[in-house]
């Protein structure tokens, strides 16, 4: 038995509450409500009516215990402990008369008089020191933190800047793509027939067809790429993750299949060699094993970095390439080959046409003076790649616009950088802590991550997802930006995505101070930062009594 | 907790397409007819069946051998085998002083030595012989008529030819030992070289005739093949077998006794569901094999990590059991030939026959007459019956202050903080991984100063480290476990990696254990990292090799005494919280009452801590079967058991973990526990209106501390179950015997039935008699029927159908605290629930719940009893000293003859009193109340329905209330209050 406790049962509990005054315990703000009647009360919430003398005897008579504000016979109560010489406080009533100091109530008067000391005046001097200390703590972040809000003003005054000469730009490219736009579409209305008929071609079609072809293989290599990541990924992390110890050989020959397939050494030869740079060298390896290659057979590089272009052509302009590259050896072009095929009687008629026709291509300068239908062509896309080039321009000078504006909305948007904007400072700042086995990082507004110190891979433990969401905390309150949550890291090989919650709070610099993994993948991160450093109240008043 | 290895990886390997990961591997797990001796022993029992008109047992008592000793108590026989006549075997024949008899045999003389220990380690005397009962040696057979003579009528016989041993109750078979002739032990033989054959023409026909000769004259019994006789194989492992053949058969039936329950630890139900026979439930053998079973089934024979070979055979005339003591792997096939009957079978892989035959004839006498062999569980520490909160693993010192302090901001009682694997240093137990722990002993008294304690994992493998001090010291004194070769050191995996087991069969293991939990510096490494409020909690000891055959260690390895792990492997799991709870004891100046939780147990495990059921799962099955499981290792004497709450693994909803709080705040011992891989789901996490909830059942459980104290000392001293099942309370009621949803909480008078569904807004709960019933929470009454009745109560998410027994007073202590050990001087409140008669009675015990001093006296136990007196016109409740009336009997091991009540303890709480008095079921409002000789008293009452049923009395309604407003009377006076009707 505690000796406390001890010492205290020699006191009868019942001798205890009899002589309890009847306002023990209770709240200043309620103590207007412990007043009798005559020689009876009524319970706060007006259900009863007792003698006066049965609050604070030790029996709960109030359904709302509110006859018992001093001890503990009534659940669910609050204690008052007045605590002079420092402040008060309100402890459960579960914690009266517990043969337990309470250390909120340092008067303790939660307890029978005589067990427990009085320690108000020390714990009170160190709470003022405390206070003191974090006033001053407070006073220096603040100042920081004003510097943020100045950084938001002037990125305001930026981004304003930008969106007025984003405006103007928008202006100049609408004129351009009007004007491009009507060459274009007189250019095309000519040339459509014609291009029609070409697309007709075998050739054509089969070159359309192959690149179809060649796009869904892309497409298809480059998911089987990705499944093919995810897979190694996964199986890196059972290689460095799996417990050699538990000798369960599904999992050995999974591992080893793997270090073969990939070319990687056995991980516990590779541990034991120390350092991380088996991996590297491994690599190395891999990469020095030649590709064979047949003749006109793309290397993986080539696969890599042509293939995209190839894909871009523009088979159009090709087409009327292709018809110049024809006809140079054939000296007759199929458009004055058709004589051939015409009744005699319509020769000249036909003749006619042709001569105003090309002419009249002349003058519009789309056919040249070799009358050849190719080149015309090649100017109608020429055009085309002029009104492009024009869209696009006015379309980044929108989109410049729209990210700046959105910017500008951020900025003082109380759901992303704070009403004053002090969190603008901050996006990107990167915090580290080393753990020993790893760093973790988090870049604020970006992403969370754990880098190993002693190789393997690197984890992405979320991206940047909200403010506190716990329910019922008010967005914009204080609580609110005391939390940060990044979710939709990677995946756990046999749990959930790695999420981090980002706990902050006032502190002179950005820095994260601990970091805990509280269940699998659920990481708990907690710093400090200047943003959350209110100015103090007194000063704000007058804030240039410190100069 | 823990997960062996193959489930993991096989989830890993599904993990792309199914996230989900795989449950209960049964290959990991031999069924019958994988493993040799329990083929064996089926096809057996097969053959006997097929030949029933023809079959005999070859044993035979030799009636010339015969001899009496201890008062003629004691008979020792000679055994012979027809088919192998040069093979001797001998039987004795206990009769013990309580009547029960203990049946022996072994080989005599053979090529080895059957293992004979397990009686011994189980045992926690040496049952003394009947000073009275005399053996009457027949032609035929040998009669003893059972003394005391409490037990009239009851008779052992041992007829000779052949063997049958059999007891008898007013000449009707009770137990029949070998009555169907599957009594079979194996002797030892050497192995036959099979001679490589010689052809040649001239020997030719006379090696036809000998191959003739060689056709086994014994196949009718044995069986015509040497089946696994010499080497077993199962998946990779092989198992050598260096003894051959030593498997030990034994039938025995319970003629008029159609139900059986026991056997503990299965996923089943309490009274056993068939193996064999007509449409069996199950289609293998209940199995004994303590063994670390991933994900285990929520229903099935499958073993699990602990076992007690105990069973009870019931019917509404009598109550028989019968405890086989065996260590070796056993299977038990049950079957009810008819209704009203039951066969069992027992194959055991190894070991001598040692059986003890329970006479009872009611269940609390069958509990008395295993205790008295067993011994019961002693009474906890106090706090060890609050509430404990577990994880897979709280991650830091600061982790573990942080959840003490939102309990303490959620104002949830809570009085034990555990700590798991993840806080030792590469998994060496007692050394702190100080990068998360670095101020483990500041941290404890963190705890420790909110009048809590912690509760840290110490498992039995070692991580073979040189830096290691334990497996150090345990290697230096060669008691760890040997190999094959009985000379080296057994090397296997568990979570350390590679790791080696002490073996507690050495004693010289004992003292070196029991030294490591010394807090204080001495000659040798002790735990000088740790308090005394740091209690110990023993897990994979059954013990868990991830790298075993069956998770476990191979069978060939060798114990001390040159003992095979076959032999053993069952009792194996006592030993580790056994010297633990030792060390515990002996740890500190004054010795205190150790917790030890152990995962693995067998019969007698009772006497050194509480048990869980292991890692089951979040799911409503297991939330079910948990409470089945924890009634079946009651009465096994395993009383002070839990399931973890919330389900090991996976993710409870809100609705789920809620109930689980309301089933495990009525276990005797009641623990959070989640895997490593689940969310957090402390209770002070859980949205409103479950937080309040839940909040309410820890108090709710803390109120009913002062019950559940009480209800211990009961079983500490008659190894009466803590929960008690229908046929334990009503032995007669047919009705109740296959009941195991709903239980009574000691002889309180609590009746509970926890809701295991989803969405229940009522429940039934069935009322085993004519009596009346209080809802302990709204006073709502129900009345039961002769015949016995169904009655629906209320049963939503927040309510918990608890009934009061009518005739019965519930001692409560009514003020939340933040742990138990707070609430030594908070008043009690008395709720009386008056039966048709206006009659109740209740106890209080109470001691220091820390100390053994107890056992001098140092205690409090009170009687409390209402009555009519004055020809009913007034009642009158009395307060009154029992252990005055019995001191022998007040608790456990308490050595005193007269009661003191001026000892210490009752002195220190003289203070404490009766604070509020609560009578339901008056029959109309009392016209005045005093105190006997004293004071009036204030009081209040609520019309209502009485106790008694008038005619036209419409059942249900709400019982009348009568409050008494603090009396001002001490607890530990005696006293009486008069109500003036």
């Amino acid at each position: 038995m505690h000796p406390l406790l001890f010492l205290l049962s020699l006191f009868p509990t019942f001798v205890f509450a009899a002589g309890l005054p009847q306002t023990r315990g209770v709240h200043p703000s309620f103590l207007s409500q412990y007043k009798p009647k005559g020689t009876t009360w009524t319970c706060l919430d007006g259900t009863k009516t007792i003698p006066w003398s049965a609050v604070n005897d030790d029996y709960c008579d109030c359904i709302d215990g509110s006859d018992e504000p001093g001890t503990s016979a009534c659940s669910g109560n609050t204690f008052y402990c007045e605590n002079e010489g420092h402040v008060g406080a309100s402890i459960p009533s579960s914690r009266v008369n517990d043969g337990l100091c309470e250390p909120a109530c340092c008067d303790g008067s939660d307890e029978p008089a005589g067990v427990c000391e009085n320690t108000c005046a020390a714990v009170g001097e160190l709470y003022r020191q405390k206070q003191e200390a974090a006033r001053k703590l407070q006073k220096t972040g603040s100042k920081i933190r004003s510097t943020y809000i100045a950084f938001a003003q002037k990125e305001k005054k930026r981004l304003e800047t930008e969106i007025e000469s984003s405006q103007m730009e928008i202006v100049r490219h609408e004129k351009e793509v009007a004007r491009f736009r009507v060459l274009v579409e007189r250019t095309e209305a000519l040339s459509e027939e014609v291009l029609e008929h070409k697309k007709k071609s075998p050739l054509y079609t089969s070159l359309i067809t192959h690149h179809n072809a060649l796009k869904s293989l892309q497409r298809e290599h480059k998911r089987h790429l990705e499944r093919e990541k995810q897979l190694s990924d996964i199986l890196d992390t059972l290689r460095h993750g799996y417990n050699p110890n538990y000798q369960d050989m599904a999992v050995l020959e999974a591992v080893r299949g793997w270090e073969y397939l990939a070319g990687l050494p056995h991980i516990s030869e590779a541990e034991r060699e120390e350092g991380g740079d088996e991996e590297d060298g491994a690599t190395a390896q891999v990469d020095e094993v030649k590709e064979e290659l047949e003749e006109g057979e793309w290397s993986v590089r080539q696969l890599e970095q042509q293939l995209d272009e190839l894909l871009n052509v523009d088979h159009t302009s090709l087409l009327m390439e292709h018809d110049s590259y024809v006809d140079e050896p054939a000296s007759v072009s199929p458009s004055h080959d058709i004589k051939a095929y015409l009744p005699d009687f319509l020769i000249p008629q036909y003749e006619f046409l042709r001569d105003t026709l090309v002419s009249g291509l002349q003058v519009l300068g789309i056919v040249k003076g070799s009358s050849t239908a190719a080149s015309g062509w090649t100017k109608a896309t020429k055009a085309r790649e002029k009104l492009n080039d024009a869209e696009h321009g006015l379309n980044l000078a929108q989109k410049h616009l729209e990210d700046a504006r959105e910017e500008l909305g951020d900025l003082f948007d109380p759901t992303r950088y704070g009403a004053e904007g002090e969190w603008k400072k901050l996006h990107n700042t990167c915090l580290r802590k080393d753990t020993g086995d790893y760093v973790y990082e988090v870049c604020l507004f970006e992403d969370a991550r754990q880098n190993p110190n002693h190789g393997g891979s690197s984890f992405s433990l979320g991206k940047f997802a909200s403010w506190n969401p716990s329910l019922g905390v008010i967005e914009g309150s204080k609580e609110y930006y005391h939390t940060q949550v990044y979710s939709h890291g990677t995946r756990c090989w046999n749990g959930p995505e790695r999420n981090v919650k980002l706990d902050l709070t006032c502190g002179t610099e950005n820095a994260l101070l601990t970091v805990t993994e509280l269940e699998k993948c659920e990481y708990l991160f907690t710093g400090t930062t200047p943003a959350l450093c209110l100015p103090l109240e007194d000063e704000t008043e007058s804030p240039k009594d410190e100069l | 907790m823990k997960v062996p290895l193959a489930a993991l990886s096989a989830s890993l390997l599904l993990l792309v397409s199914t996230p989900v990961a795989v449950a209960f591997k049964a290959s990991d797990f031999k069924t019958c007819s994988q493993s040799g001796f329990c083929r064996r022993g089926r096809d057996f029992a097969t053959r006997a069946k097929d030949n029933v008109n023809t079959w005999r047992s070859p044993y035979s008592v030799d009636a010339q051998s015969i001899s009496l000793a201890s008062g003629r108590a004691l008979l020792t026989a000679a055994v012979n085998s027809a088919l192998y006549p040069d093979i001797k075997f001998s039987l004795e024949v206990h009769v013990h002083e309580d009547g029960v008899v203990r049946v022996r045999m072994d080989e005599v003389g053979g090529l080895k030595k059957r293992y004979d220990e397990a009686a011994k380690w189980a045992l926690a005397v040496e049952p003394s012989i009947s000073a009275h009962t005399q053996w009457k040696v027949g032609a035929s057979s040998a009669r003893a008529i059972i003394e005391p003579k409490t037990k009239p009528g009851h008779e052992v016989v041992v007829e000779f030819k052949p063997l049958r041993v059999v007891l008898n109750k007013n000449g009707r078979e009770q137990v029949v030992v070998n009555g169907r002739g599957l009594l079979h032990m194996e002797h030892y033989r050497n192995k036959t070289v099979e001679e490589p054959k010689v052809e040649s023409p001239e020997e030719g026909a006379e090696t036809q005739a000998q191959e003739v000769l060689k056709v086994n004259p014994n196949a009718w019994f044995e069986g015509d093949s040497e089946d696994a006789y010499w080497e077993e194989s199962f998946g990779s492992w092989s198992d050598s077998k260096p003894k051959g053949p030593e498997s030990l058969s034994l039938d025995i039936d319970f003629p008029h006794h159609g139900h059986v329950y026991g056997i503990p630890q299965h996923a089943t139900s309490l009274d056993l569901p068939t193996t064999t026979g007509e449409d069996p439930f199950f289609s293998d053998p209940y199995r004994f094999y303590n063994a670390d079973v991933f994900e285990y089934l929520a229903s099935g024979t499958t073993s699990l990590y602990g076992s007690i070979p105990v069973m009870h055979a019931h019917s509404a005339d009598s109550t028989v059991a019968i405890f086989n003591a065996v260590g070796s792997e056993t299977w038990i096939d049950v079957a009810h030939p008819t209704a009203k009957s039951t066969g069992t079978h027992w194959i055991s892989e190894s070991g001598i026959l040692d059986l003890f035959i329970l006479p009872g004839p009611s269940p609390t006498e069958i509990f008395g007459q295993y205790s008295g062999l067993t011994g019961a569980a002693p009474l906890p520490a106090h706090w060890a019956l609050g509430y404990h909160q577990c994880r897979w693993n709280y991650v830091s010192s600061d982790d573990v202050r942080g959840v003490q302090k939102r309990f303490d901001e959620e104002d949830m009682p809570f009085d034990v903080l555990w700590l798991d694997i993840e806080y030792s240093k590469d998994h060496q137990y007692m050394i702190w991984d100080k990068k998360n722990f670095p101020d483990p002993v500041e941290m404890t008294k963190d705890v420790a100063a909110l009048g809590r304690k912690m509760v840290i994992i110490v498992d039995p493998h070692l991580k073979r480290a040189d830096d290691y001090p334990v497996y150090k010291q345990a290697q230096e004194l060669g008691v760890l476990v040997k190999q094959t070769n009985g000379n080296d050191d057994y090397e296997g995996w568990c979570w350390p990696g590679s790791s080696s087991w002490v073996d507690f069969f050495n004693p010289v293991s004992w003292d070196f254990w029991k030294s490591l939990f010394k807090t204080t510096k001495g000659s040798s490494w002790s735990w000088t990292e740790s308090t005394e409020d740091i209690h110990i909690w023993n897990d994979m000891n059954e013990p868990s090799v991830f790298n075993g055959p069956e998770i476990t260690m191979p069978k060939d390895l060798i114990h001390y005494g040159g003992w095979e792990h076959r032999d053993i492997h069952n009792i194996n799991g006592m030993f580790l919280p056994r010297i633990t709870s030792e060390g515990l004891i002996a740890r500190g100046e004054t010795p205190k009452r150790p917790f030890v939780l152990t995962r693995s147990f067998f019969a007698g495990s009772q006497r050194y801590g509480a048990m869980w059921t292991g890692d089951n799962l979040g799911t409503w099955e297991h939330m079910a079967v948990g409470i089945k499981m924890v009634l079946s290792n009651g009465i096994a004497g395993m009383s002070f058991a839990g399931s973890d709450v919330g389900g090991f693994f996976g993710n409870p909803q809100p609705d789920m973990l809620v109930r689980w709080y309301w089933v495990g705040a009525f276990s005797p011992f009641f623990r959070a526990h989640a895997h490593l891989d689940s969310k957090r789901r402390e209770p002070y996490l859980l949205d409103e209106p479950h937080k309040s909830t839940v909040r309410n059942i820890l108090r709710l459980r803390y109120s009913l501390l002062p019950v559940w104290y009480t209800a211990f000392r009961e079983t500490s001293v008659t190894g009466l179950p803590l929960l008690r099942p229908h046929y334990v309370m009503f032995p007669q009621d047919e009705t109740g015997f296959t009941i195991d949803d709903q239980f009574f909480v000691g002889n309180s008078g609590l009746l509970v039935k926890p809701i295991t569904r989803p969405g229940v807004t009522e429940e039934t709960i069935y009322l085993p008699e004519d009596n009346v019933y209080y809802d302990y929470f709204t006073y709502r009454i129900y009345r039961g029927s002769p015949k016995g009745r169904n009655v629906t109560v209320p049963a939503d998410l927040h309510q918990l159908p608890l009934l009061v027994r009518g005739g019965s007073i519930i001692p409560t202590r009514d003020r939340p605290r933040r742990a138990s050990s707070h609430m030594h001087r908070d008043p009690f409140t008395l709720r009386i629930a008056l039966d048709g008669s206006l009659k109740a009675r209740g106890e209080i015990y109470l001691d220091d719940g820390v100390t053994y001093s107890y056992r001098e006296g140092h205690l409090t136990w009170r009687g409390l009893a209402i009555d009519k007196i004055s020809r009913g016109s007034e009642l009158r409740l009395l307060n009154t000293d029992l252990a005055a009336a019995t001191p022998y009997s007040a608790a456990e091991g308490t050595a005193v003859t007269e009661f003191r009540p001026e000892n210490p303890f009752q002195t220190g709480i003289a203070s404490v009193r009766v604070e509020r008095v609560i009578v339901l079921g008056l029959p109309g409002k009392p016209k005045r109340i005093v105190v006997e000789g004293g004071r009036e008293l204030e009081w209040e009452y609520a019309p209502g329905a009485g106790a008694a049923r008038k005619r036209g009395d419409s059942d249900g309604g709400d019982a009348s209330v009568l409050t008494i407003k603090d009396p001002g009377l001490a607890v530990a006076t005696d006293w009486a209050i008069l109500i003036t009707m």
